[in-house]
């Protein structure tokens, strides 16, 4: 009983802060993370063996460097006063390297700089939040605009938070190799949710989310790439975190399935468990699996005629040769560290190692003929309140 | 669905009480929905340009022409 007198004392300064979760923070929030992320994919005569043609004990087969991406993110949160925030995140991604013209065959070399601006404007209501959020991404040959609303609502007891948001987006597309100008995609996107506390140890989420877009949607660098003007997708996402006392740890578990009218169905498994080590120190490792259907448009690779890309089947009004539209199954492993210096900072690094194979899919065949995917990704953070 | 799914919860009765003093555990940064947004930003980026499914968590961003 003391025991439980004393936890219940120890949690009351971290309640008060909860209790009035409905008002703007009462400190500023500084962050900045860097991004190296580098892809590799092994050299298409291992996508060859793996029709028997060819000895597909490839031990020592060659690597393709494909994209490398160098990014930079700084966001600064501010409360303006207890009723209203407002927060900006300045992104820039620079790009370089290569990507295949079709299947995974014919690299083609890139360079880009990405720099987009994302802001937003909270209002803290006596039981909810409404937000407003402006976001512009620009490249040479794509400039994004978007606008979104988000709104939230709590009970009484702030158990049950319910989510409501819509979300439009306007984008240009103006390809260096100009086989289209002045191309457009616009689309919108809602989101609705609900998250509910369970039990002191147990916290969980159900989002739905709809999207309807219409315009470009092919990749003007492919070869034989030409995909529906329109797209509507279909979401629904679960979340659950469960804290272990015993353990002082945290499980992390999210789930999401994704189907959409080109013929794509997916789904996406998350599981990450957060340590916490002692000294400010935590551990957190993870593992994402995820698992897509083709799209009903994708051209398989055709074995009789490699490494050359098959012709799209005659009167076919959409095809694509993307590996991005195959059918095949990704897995990501990472682990991340974080230290909490003092009561205001608060650095992290996180490594993470995703594959991608057409014979990794959940069920049935996946795509074949497709060399294997890697990518890994290392972060380095900081975040400062003041 | 999500509804439905809520309804569910609550007639199992597993959907205690939790009252303001208890919620101590839930505080905690890691038991919260809101991921470090910088981490989320690159994540869905990665994500959204190497596989044909996206969103369900969150909304809005830029969009781009990532291939």
């Amino acid at each position: 009983m003391g025991a439980a007198l004393l936890s219940a004392a120890m949690a009351l300064p971290i309640v008060v802060g909860t209790a009035h979760a409905e008002s703007a923070p009462e400190k500023g929030t500084l962050s900045f993370k860097y991004l190296n992320y580098k892809e590799s994919q092994q050299t298409s005569s291992d996508a060859i063996a793996e029709y028997g043609r060819a000895d597909s004990k490839s031990g020592a087969s060659a690597y393709d460097e494909r994209i490398l991406v160098k990014a930079t993110s700084s966001s600064l949160v501010v409360p303006l006063n207890s009723e209203w925030s407002m927060s900006g995140t300045l992104i820039t991604d620079s790009i370089s390297g290569a990507s295949p013209a079709y299947h995974t065959q014919a690299l083609s070399y890139l360079k880009d700089f990405r720099r987009a601006v994302d802001t937003s404007l909270t209002r803290y209501l006596p039981n909810g939040t409404l937000s407003v959020g402006m976001s512009h991404s620009g490249e040479n040959d794509y400039v994004s605009r978007a606008t979104s609303l988000l709104a939230t609502r709590s009970s009484e007891n702030r158990n049950t938070t319910w989510t409501a948001g819509i979300a439009i987006n306007r984008d240009q597309i103006n390809p260096a190799n100009q086989v289209v100008l002045n191309e457009t995609k616009r689309s919108n996107e809602v989101l609705l949710g609900v998250t509910q506390v369970v039990t002191m140890n147990d916290i969980v989420l159900f989002n739905l989310g709809y999207y309807k877009g219409h315009g470009y949607f092919s990749d003007p660098y492919k070869i034989y790439d030409e995909r529906p003007r329109e797209r509507a997708q279909q979401k629904f996402q679960t979340r659950w975190n469960h804290y272990f006392n015993d353990l002082n740890g945290t499980s992390r578990l999210a789930y999401r399935y994704y189907t959409d009218n080109w013929g794509i169905r997916s789904h996406t498994l998350d599981a990450e468990w957060v340590q916490q080590i002692g000294n400010g120190w935590s551990a957190a490792p993870a593992v994402r699996y995820y698992s897509q259907t083709a799209a009903k448009f994708y051209v398989e690779v055709d074995p009789s005629i490699l490494p050359f890309p098959p012709s799209p089947p005659a009167n076919a009004k959409y095809f694509s040769e993307d590996q991005r539209m195959s059918a095949f199954g990704g897995l990501t492993l990472g682990m991340k560290l974080t230290k909490q210096l003092n009561l205001d900072t608060k650095v992290d690094v996180k490594l993470e190692q995703y594959g991608q194979k057409g014979v990794w899919i959940l069920s049935g065949t996946g795509s074949k003929g497709l060399a294997p995917f890697y990518a890994r990704n290392l972060q380095v953070g900081i975040t400062r309140s003041f | 669905m999500w509804f439905f799914a809520l309804l569910v919860l609550q007639g199992c009765s597993l959907v205690q009480t939790v009252e303001p003093w208890q919620k101590g555990n839930l505080a905690k940064p890691e038991m919260t929905f809101e991921d470090d947004p910088l981490e989320r930003g690159y994540r869905e980026h990665i994500y959204t340009s190497k596989e044909a499914s996206a969103g369900g968590s969150s909304l809005g961003g830029g969009g781009c022409g990532c291939n």
